[in-house]
């Protein structure tokens, strides 16, 4: 497909900055598993992605454009994530260009689970974008972010009854807190060994 | 974990089975899931159709051939309607999934609510016209401001001093009528420009501004949804409505807003015949403010004509039901750096448009002077102007307000100064002016959106209409001896 986003994966797998990162000792030579984080703007995706990371970021423009695309790594229960934080995005139908890049990573990145972070309290807003997701058939975790703003204006989420209507994990968290955030690592490592079998 | 079951998506009948062959052509190696990537093909998206022909190059023919078929069977975009299902299916999860514990309503609520209720909201709307409009606009603004501006500041002092400079400067008789002349460019075309339709068109934005900046019209479009269904609009239609109170040119542009064809031809027709610009309004609200009666009237009448007509054509046109929905923003105190860059670009535009036309104007009415064109076009009006009970004088308005509706208010505004109409002239000259024809402006941005025929006819109807109505009101003020 496209060589020149082939190519910058792979620079960005080689960059220096990353392969400084130790190697996980019990990791085989396999690849480690891609989390892609997706989402609206200002839902806290960028708070959620540095809390996952412990900060071995790098920034690099997305080949052809001048947007910019995270990406840094998670160790979570000992198994190395790779994780990568795309542009601001409404649905499966892009019409800014950062939106299209979004898209590209989730069509040409082959992610292992893919988060959508959104606002809980205009989950209704958002909702549409997940069912495309799922729809897609991509492995998706639905993050109900800023928990603590939808409590306050009095809304009331049922997560396991959602969560057997959407058929996939949905975890709530409060990102600037870290509330919220190990049972989400617990999610993705379980969603991940799931995937597998 | 274990979870019950997953999701197909939200797919209506003739979709479903479009899409279902859809995904019988296509391979499953992408790496969204057949159903995302047919989808996406039946929205006609670009990049995936590149992505698609790289790989299956043989199948886009085929189902480009089957996505023209479900086009044909839908109203609206496929786009548009497989959003629908999707908000539908979005909203079944969240009522069962969510629920809003009611909570203490704070200030900005309790009055976004009573602005939406319609037992609140139509006296509110009512004080909003009357003080922001009517007083503002027509009295303060068309009324006071332009007053002392074109009376003593243009009259008594500029255009005698423009009078003698050109005077000494030119020394021919017809190129001095062409600069300074009844009709001249700076006597007659600078000033209306100038004088007249700066200060008012300032006034009416900078209202519209303040109105637009607190996200009162979004809650305007909620309160009034239901009877503009009955006229065959829906709420989204206030905002083209409301603008054309500024400029109707500008607002039959923005009708590309409204979702169907239909829509869009009765909005642009009800901003052809019955909605002023706001030069337009700024003027006959300031001379029909000494005559209360005459605007209450005048107020009622056009009120009425725009629910009749609209109601009308609602019925003959074929078509469903406009549906609305509309996101509420937060209500909010406007914002005056954004009141001020608001209306000094709208202002601005305006002006702009305006000046090079008036000038213009009295251009084409010195050389229609010299052919005599003008008089025989003066001359055409008499007829129908005294039909409708007016002096002859107004017979100039009429043509005026072909050219452009602001230029014939301003017309008007001449015709009232040198005090040739009575109450009830005044009230059947602003019931005419009003409804009358699309100003050459409009007329054209209704050719270039609604096609020819529709342009032109909305134009003869409009016409029609105006003089119908203006027959008729002054016929039942001469029957009850009303005088006004």
């Amino acid at each position: 497909m496209d060589v020149t986003l082939k190519q910058a994966w792979l620079e960005q797998r080689n960059n220096p900055l990353s392969s400084a990162v130790p190697e996980n000792t019990e990791g085989t030579h396999s690849r480690s598993k891609k989390i892609v984080i997706i989402g609206n703007p200002n839902v806290g995706k960028s708070v959620l992605f540095n809390n996952l990371t412990n900060n071995y970021v790098t920034v690099s423009n997305y080949p052809g454009t001048s947007v910019e695309v995270t990406s840094g790594f998670a160790d979570i229960n000992g198994e190395r994530f790779e994780v990568i934080d795309t542009p601001g995005m409404y649905s499966l139908t892009p019409i800014t260009e950062e939106e299209r890049v979004g898209r590209k990573i989730l069509i040409q990145g082959r992610s292992d689970i893919v988060l959508h972070v959104v606002d809980a309290k205009n989950l209704e807003r958002m909702l549409a974008f997940t069912l495309q997701l799922i729809e897609a058939g991509l492995p998706v975790i639905l993050v109900l972010n800023i928990m603590d703003e939808a409590q306050k204006a009095g809304i009331k989420i049922d997560f396991t009854l959602l969560e057997k209507l959407l058929g996939i994990p949905v975890v709530g968290t409060i990102s600037t807190t870290k509330k919220g955030m190990d049972i989400l690592k617990e999610r993705i490592v379980g969603y991940a060994i799931r995937k597998k079998s | 974990m274990q979870f019950e079951k997953n999701h197909d998506g939200p797919i209506e009948h003739s979709l479903e089975i479009a899409l279902e062959t859809i995904e019988g052509l296509l391979h499953d190696r992408y790496t969204l899931s057949r159903r995302a990537v047919g989808l996406l093909l039946l929205q006609e998206d670009h990049e995936i159709q590149e992505m698609v022909k790289e790989s299956q190059p043989t199948i886009l023919d085929h189902i480009e051939k089957i996505i023209s078929g479900v086009k044909a069977t839908y109203a609206y975009p496929i786009e548009y309607e497989i959003a629908l299902l999707r908000r539908d299916e979005v909203e079944r999860i969240i009522n069962r999934v969510v629920k809003v514990k009611e909570k203490e309503q704070g200030i900005a609520e309790k009055v976004s609510a009573l602005m939406m209720n319609p037992i609140a909201g139509f006296p509110l709307l009512f004080l909003i016209l009357y003080f922001g409009l009517y007083k503002f606009v027509g009295v303060f603004g068309a009324g006071t401001v332009v007053r002392y501006i074109e009376e003593t500041l243009y009259d008594n002092h500029l255009n005698p001093l423009l009078v003698k400079m050109v005077a000494f400067i030119i020394p021919w008789r017809i190129l001095q009528d062409l600069m300074v002349g009844e009709y001249g460019i700076l006597t007659l075309g600078l000033r209306y420009a100038v004088a007249l339709i700066l200060p008012i068109v300032t006034f009416f934005f900078l209202v519209f501004s303040v109105i637009e900046d607190t996200g009162y019209l979004p809650r305007l479009a909620m309160l009034i949804d239901r009877t503009f269904k009955k006229i065959g609009l829906s709420g989204r239609a206030v905002i083209p409505m409301v603008l054309g109170f500024g400029c109707a040119t500008m607002a039959t542009l923005v009708t590309r807003t409204l979702p169907t064809k239909r829509e869009r031809l009765i909005a642009t027709m009800l901003l052809a015949l019955a909605v002023p610009c706001s030069a337009q309004l700024g003027v006959i609200l300031a001379l029909l403010g000494g005559h209360p009666k005459a605007m209450v009237l005048w107020a009622g009448i056009i009120m009425m004509v725009f629910l009749f007509i609209g109601f009308l054509t609602a019925r003959l046109l074929p078509g469903e039901r406009p549906s609305f929905y509309i996101e509420i923003p937060p209500l909010r105190v406007p914002h005056l750096g954004n009141i001020f860059t608001k209306t000094y670009v709208r202002v601005k535009w305006y002006f702009l448009e305006i000046l090079p036309l008036f000038l213009l104007a009295s251009v084409l009415i010195w050389l229609g002077k010299l052919t005599r064109l003008f008089d025989f076009l003066i001359f055409l009006f008499t007829k129908p102007v005294a039909m409708i009970g007016l002096p002859k004088e107004a017979a100039k308005v009429f043509l005026f307000g072909f050219f452009r509706r602001d230029y014939g208010a301003a017309g008007l505004y001449d015709l009232n100064k040198d005090g040739l109409l009575t109450g009830d002239q005044l009230l059947v000259a602003c019931v005419a002016l009003t409804l009358f024809l699309p100003c050459i402006a409009q007329f054209l941005m209704n050719l270039k959106e609604r096609g020819w025929k529709t342009g032109v006819g909305i134009s003869l109807f409009t016409l029609l209409i105006s003089f119908g109505i203006a027959f008729m009101v002054n016929l039942v003020l001469n029957k009850l001896g009303i005088s006004l």
